[in-house]
């Protein structure tokens, strides 16, 4: 009960090209691989008129490393960035995420830049034409009421990209172009607490590449250790109910660093709170589970998925549990 | 030629691993799906489904869609003449819904168009005037005393009601020294076959004729069904069975979407392509119902059963299909695997405002296994058995007949037990798995046909046609619907097999109704057992001919006539004839040599007449299962693994072991799907599971590696002894799985999928209770 | 809103005129009439649409056929060279890979895939290159054998096409 709607192609090899070309048709989309955005396409939730095809330009295409930092194009593959040594040797956890995002085909030509822009989800939105006119829409697309928390004004669709968590753990930082030229900001910055708009991208802005600095040990010199870990029900192509991504240092048993960031639980993803409260602190059966009760009352993941809330929360304490403890 | 007797022996065709002999089409690409059939004149068939679950239609005006240029036709159910269903007894559904919509989704018009977005159009400008109804998605809520009925012939939405009390349940009761109760709870399950549905039709308008290819197991169905809706004559109607993608059961029956492409077709005046979507095939749905199973077992210490009772309500969905007999299993087939005497029934079909339920692999019987199987397993943990002791306490002896009257020829079920156990070193392994480990087991079953056809005709079961020229190959003529589970190449090794020729011989052309013999299809896992046999009459039969053909040629008594397959002579000094020359000298006088087979099952497999429709459960044989299941759990996440699987499965004679494997693993990794990730949820009778994302079928990561054992418990009746391969071992996995669970983490799972919100909460549940106890004490 | 997409199917040079919103999947199947390509989801959910563009696996059905603009593309369809099978095609003929054969095609050009990049595959590198690719009728028991025995005959298959 579906079909692409007419649009028009444009494949531009430069940045600027490709701003120009989305400022002269505002209701297009930039197009990166596809994998989100022309499921959303085909089931109606996006109509775009046109398409700005960002793939073939090359400065989007590369992962850069220098001796402090590592560049990511924002068309890289997730299949190269999982694959990537440089990225995999300074940000274990952004590897990790890269490779477990849905499955190995999705990663071919899945980009970094989509699953950190990837709409939010909910299974009231991600749903044909007719199944949404079927239940008068809802608040994030064409509707009046969230069938997630019916009554409220609030829309609770949850981001569900793999890679951004990870890239929050170290303080990586956007590169964005628009009609007003470059910009750059914290990946934090790039999210806001609302299904219905989580993005805080300005029109006809595309985000052109992640900066991440490498921070080979913590400000107690010991070395940092991340992972990632998603909770689904199968062992492929689901959407994490719950992402994790941990970045911990240990100096003589004790921790000397600690971050945590979430995704899947809510409309953006985000580093938890409190962290700072467990350094100094040996990773003992009661330190952990403090963490996971911690993570646990953060995740405040809703019915946005055919797997209960209950266990989206719990699972997501479970996971930090589990990540720090394999890191001890 | 040598006339050596050592170097001339017949080619054997059974019992030896053979790929499929439609595989290289499927490998290359070549094989024609539904889908894949195209014109270009092929008009695009749309189809407009009702949003609400239950709704009076009060008007539909299809004027505007119909003046839209490009639109060649629109259909509605004033076009249909007649309702259709599956069982004659219970026909109550309309291609396109008349008067009333039953569920969200139902089919209410269809348009055939030049393009996709000219057919979209047009269904966006028919208008549907509804007045909507209080709308039931459970079967608690359906059969409250103040629910509206869905259908007025069935008061209190009851599709059918099953009672049955054989034996004397009380008194085995009361002589049990264990009595044990279970309550448990099992979602709707969907094939999800990976062709979704689709049907390519074809309308001769000089002559009045329809040409259809369906996605469909049943082509003889969906072929009554076609004349049925379309008032057409039978023999204006020519149903070709394409490739097909799989089927489970979710097409054992005629579907909206078959009949939709006739009647566009016909309107049309033209060839239209209907292809639904994934999220059209999930509403078409057909699969296994949500169930809630009360069950009540009495045991001796020795593990003995000595009574069984229980209860199943099904919900069925909003329309009849298959329900009676799906409710109907569900109670016979408790019988038939153990030797169990005294079993009291009560089953209720329902009809809610959901899709309708279907027949899927292992039909009825897989959620009463699992209910069964969990319960002795916890019996007999807490009367000291092992879990193999308490299934070897109560096995039958064959020949037998159940208490229900299911004829038991053969049974393997004590070989199976004894592989899995080997093969799983249970003896060695069980109770040491280390934490969070365990292994479980189970047994079951399943029949091989159902040996009473639903549209009964007086017809032989299965017939075949063999067909030979002067080119001496052999051209097999089935009804049989091939859907990818082998059945043309068991038919091709049966009628090998029988005359010694090489395979490479026998081409085989299935189900085209202009040309071949009817078929019933492929459903209740018949087509082995049926029309293998009646292939082997086929060939026996042809044999006949060539051997007479062979002794006028070399001047003997057609009983001298030494058949060695590719080779006919008299004798060992005998240069004797080639199949060539015998076939040339066949065809003197008679021309191209036609044979007919035959198979019908015997009257004492028609199962009982002790309660209303005993009937259902008869079969010629029943295959076994015995499965080890293996698991780790993450104390964590609550997550299973399942490290690996045992199955041992008696097929009878393994015509082809290769396809016998295939089929089993098959078999145990859907019972894997649907007790550990599959299930269908709706939002106000909406499917919130309607595409493969939702609904969680199984990778390859998490699918374990499963080792098959074949057990060769011949039945007498069997083609060459065989058995069904294809659904007997679906159910014993669910349960073996739980059983697993239960040895690795101490909790019992009653409510299927096992998913990990489901076992944490358990997990949950079990530490709250020992702290608890903890403080009591 | 069309583009001349020039391209190579299965070996073949083409020049076609397509409307910017066609996917690969409907060029592959309505527009040149390679069927082998299979349509099983409504959307990158089950793999049987996989094809191969410059070596790599992809769903056709989330691809603009205007984005393979100059590509590679291979499909089921023309795998087998001078009318033999190729090794993936016998492996899962003789190893009974496929039941019903839809998701075939997919699993097939996956694995072709992983076979070039590495052509001697362990268990775990076969699970992770066909996580993508849903079946329902084998329980994949058998696809990873067949894949196994593909990688086996290949450099057989290969040293007879030299010989020949």
């Amino acid at each position: 009960m579906e079909f692409m709607p007419q649009m028009q192609m444009h494949q531009p090899t430069s940045v600027e090209d490709a701003v120009s070309l989305h400022g002269a048709a505002p209701d297009g989309r930039y197009l990166a691989g596809g994998s989100d955005l022309l499921v959303n396409i085909r089931r109606g939730i996006e109509q775009p008129d046109s398409l700005v095809y960002v793939n073939n330009i090359p400065e989007m295409r590369a992962i850069t490393e220098t001796s402090d930092q590592i560049t990511i194009g924002g068309a890289v593959t997730l299949r190269e960035l999982s694959g990537n040594s440089a990225v995999a040797e300074h940000f274990a956890a952004v590897a990790q995420a890269a490779g477990e995002v849905a499955g190995p085909s999705h990663r071919e030509y899945g980009t970094v830049g989509g699953n950190l822009c990837l709409d939010t989800r909910c299974v009231f939105y991600n749903q044909s034409e007719w199944w949404r006119a079927a239940n008068n829409y809802c608040l994030k697309y064409r509707g009046e009421i969230c069938h997630v928390a019916p009554g409220g004004k609030k829309c609770f669709a949850a981001f569900s990209g793999d890679v951004a968590p990870a890239l929050l753990l170290f303080d990586a930082e956007v590169e964005i172009a628009g009609p007003d030229g470059r910009r750059r900001m914290p990946l934090a910055d790039l999210y806001r607490n609302d299904g219905m708009d989580h993005l805080t991208l300005r029109p006809g802005e595309l985000l052109v590449a992640i900066h991440v600095a490498k921070l080979t040990t913590s400000i107690s010199s010991a070395p940092i250790a991340s992972a990632y870990a998603k909770s689904r029900i199968r062992g492929s192509i689901d959407f994490p109910l719950a992402g994790v991504a941990v970045a911990m240092a240990v100096a003589g048993g004790k921790i000397t660093d600690l971050r945590i960031a979430l995704t899947g639980v809510s409309p953006l993803p985000f580093l938890a709170k409190g962290m700072d409260d467990f350094i100094g602190r040996e990773g003992d059966e009661t330190c952990l589970e403090e963490i996971r009760d911690k993570i646990r009352t953060q995740a405040k993941a809703m019915k946005t998925t055919t797997t209960p809330p209950h266990y989206r929360r719990r699972v997501a304490g479970a996971l930090a549990q589990k990540l720090a403890a394999s890191i001890f | 030629m040598s006339t050596s007797e050592q170097d001339i022996i017949p080619v054997q065709s059974i019992g030896v691993p053979k790929p499929l002999v439609d595989g290289p089409e499927k490998t290359t690409g070549k094989a024609m799906f539904a889908a894949d059939f195209q014109s270009i004149e092929a008009l695009v068939g749309r189809i407009l489904r009702s949003p609400h679950a239950h709704a009076n239609i009060i008007r539909i005006d299809t004027s505007k869609a119909e003046a839209l240029p490009g639109v060649k036709a629109v259909v509605t159910e004033a076009d249909c003449s007649d309702s259709y269903g599956v069982l004659p007894i219970a026909m109550n559904e309309w291609a396109l819904a008349r008067g009333r919509v039953r569920y969200r989704g139902e089919p209410v018009a269809a348009v055939a168009a030049i393009n996709v977005a000219t057919a979209q159009a047009a269904l966006d400008l028919i208008e549907v005037t509804y007045e909507e109804l209080p709308a039931y998605f459970t079967a608690a809520d359906a059969r409250a005393d103040d629910a509206l009925d869905l259908h007025q012939e069935k008061p209190g939405n009851i599709e059918r009601e099953v009672d049955f009390d054989l034996g004397d349940v009380d008194q085995g009761m009361a002589a049990a020294d264990l009595i044990r109760e279970v309550d448990v709870r099992c979602a709707e399950v969907c094939q999800v076959q990976m062709e979704p549905h689709a049907a390519y039709a074809e309308y001769d308008p000089g002559r009045e004729r329809l040409t259809i290819r369906p996605s469909t197991q049943v082509p003889f169905y969906v072929h009554k069904m076609l004349s049925r809706t379309m008032g057409m004559a039978d023999s204006h109607i020519r149903v070709i069975k394409p490739h097909i993608g799989g089927g489970f059961g979710s097409r054992t029956e005629t579907l909206q979407s078959d009949l939709i492409a006739g009647l566009l077709a016909r309107k049309a005046r033209g060839t239209v392509r209907v292809v639904l979507s994934r999220e059209e095939t999930f509403i078409t749905h057909r699969g296994r119902p949500e169930s809630h199973i009360k069950m009540k077992v009495g045991m001796k210490a020795d593990g003995t059963i000595t009574a069984t009772d229980f209860s199943v309500v099904q919900r069925g969905g909003a329309y009849s299909g298959y329900g009676i007999v799906t409710i109907l299993y569900a109670g016979s087939m408790i019988f038939g695997l153990y030797d169990i005497s005294s079993v009291r029934f009560k089953g209720f079909r329902v009809l809610t405002n959901t899709p309708p339920c279907g027949a899927f692999r292992g039909h009825g019987t897989v959620k009463t296994r699992f209910a069964f199987e969990g319960l002795i397993d916890d019996m007999a943990t807490e009367l000291g058995l092992d879990p193999f002791a308490v299934r070897r306490a109560n096995l039958l002896v064959a020949p037998t007949m159940t208490e229900n009257d299911l004829l038991v020829n053969s049974y393997g079920l004590d070989q199976c037990l004894d592989w899995a156990e080997a093969a799983s070193a249970w003896k060695v392994r069980k109770g040491k798995m280390g934490p969070n480990k365990g292994l479980g087991m189970a047994c079951s079953h399943y029949i091989s046909g159902a040996s009473k056809p639903k549209h009964w005709t007086g017809e032989p079961h299965a017939t075949i046609h063999l067909r030979v020229d002067w080119d001496a190959s052999i051209t097999l003529l089935t009804g049989a619907a091939e859907i990818g589970q082998g059945s043309s190449t068991v038919m091709a090794q049966c009628v090998a097999e029988t005359l010694g020729v090489d395979m490479s011989r026998i081409r085989v052309i299935a189900s085209d109704s202009a040309v071949t013999p009817k078929d019933n299809g492929s459903y209740s896992s018949r087509v082995t057992f049926m029309v293998g046999n009646a292939s082997i009459d086929a060939a026996q039969n042809l044999k006949a001919t060539l051997v007479a053909a062979a002794a006028r040629k070399l001047e003997i008594a057609p009983e001298d006539v030494e058949c060695l397959g590719e080779v006919f002579r008299g004798g060992q000094q005998d240069q004797g004839l080639s199949f060539d020359e015998v076939v040339m000298e066949a065809l003197k006088g008679e021309g191209t040599i036609t044979v007919k087979g035959t198979y019908d099952t015997i009257p004492e497999s028609w199962g009982g007449k002790k309660y209303r429709g005993a009937a259902i459960g008869g079969t010629m044989a029943f295959s076994y299962a015995a499965q080890v299941v293996e698991v780790t759990v993450d104390p964590y996440t609550a997550e299973i693994t399942v490290d690996k699987v045992w199955v041992a499965h008696d097929c009878g004679r393994a015509l082809n072991p290769l396809a016998v494997e295939g089929q089993v693993q098959g078999s145990v990794w859907m019972g894997m799907g649907q007790a550990m990730s599959e299930e269908t949820q709706y939002h106000e009778g909406l499917l919130l599971h309607a595409n493969m994302l939702d609904y969680r079928v199984p990778t390859i990561i998490e699918s374990p590696p499963i080792e098959v054992g074949i057990i060769e418990a011949n039945d007498p009746h069997g083609p060459f002894g065989a058995k069904e391969a294809g659904e007997g071992s679906l159910s014993s996995f669910l349960p073996a799985l739980t059983n697993a669970v239960a040895d690795a983490m101490g909790v019992r799972a009653t409510d299927l999928p096992l998913t990990p919100d489901k076992l944490l909460e358990l997990l949950e549940k079990k530490a709250r209770d020992i702290k608890a106890s903890g403080r009591a004490a | 809103m069309k583009t001349v997409l020039s391209l190579s199917v299965n070996g073949t040079t083409r020049d076609d005129v397509i409307p910017d919103n066609m996917l690969l999947v409907d060029y592959l199947r309505e527009n040149i009439g390679l069927t082998g390509t299979k349509v099983g989801c409504d959307g990158g959910e089950c793999g049987a649409c996989t094809v191969l563009i410059n070596d790599r696996p992809r769903h056709s059905c989330l691809t603009l056929a205007v984005t393979c603009q100059g590509a590679r593309i291979e499909t089921v369809d023309g795998l087998s060279r001078d009318n033999r099978l190729s090794a993936l095609q016998r492996g899962f003929d003789e190893k009974l890979g496929a039941q019903c054969g839809f998701c075939t095609p997919g699993m097939i050009m996956a694995s072709e895939a992983l076979l070039r990049a590495n052509p001697k595959p362990d268990e775990a590198a076969i699970r992770n290159a066909l996580a993508a690719n849903i079946c329902r009728c084998t329980g994949y028991v058998k696809i990873i054998e067949a894949v196994q025995f593909a990688a086996e005959i290949a450099n057989e298959i290969a040293d007879e096409a030299l010989a020949s």
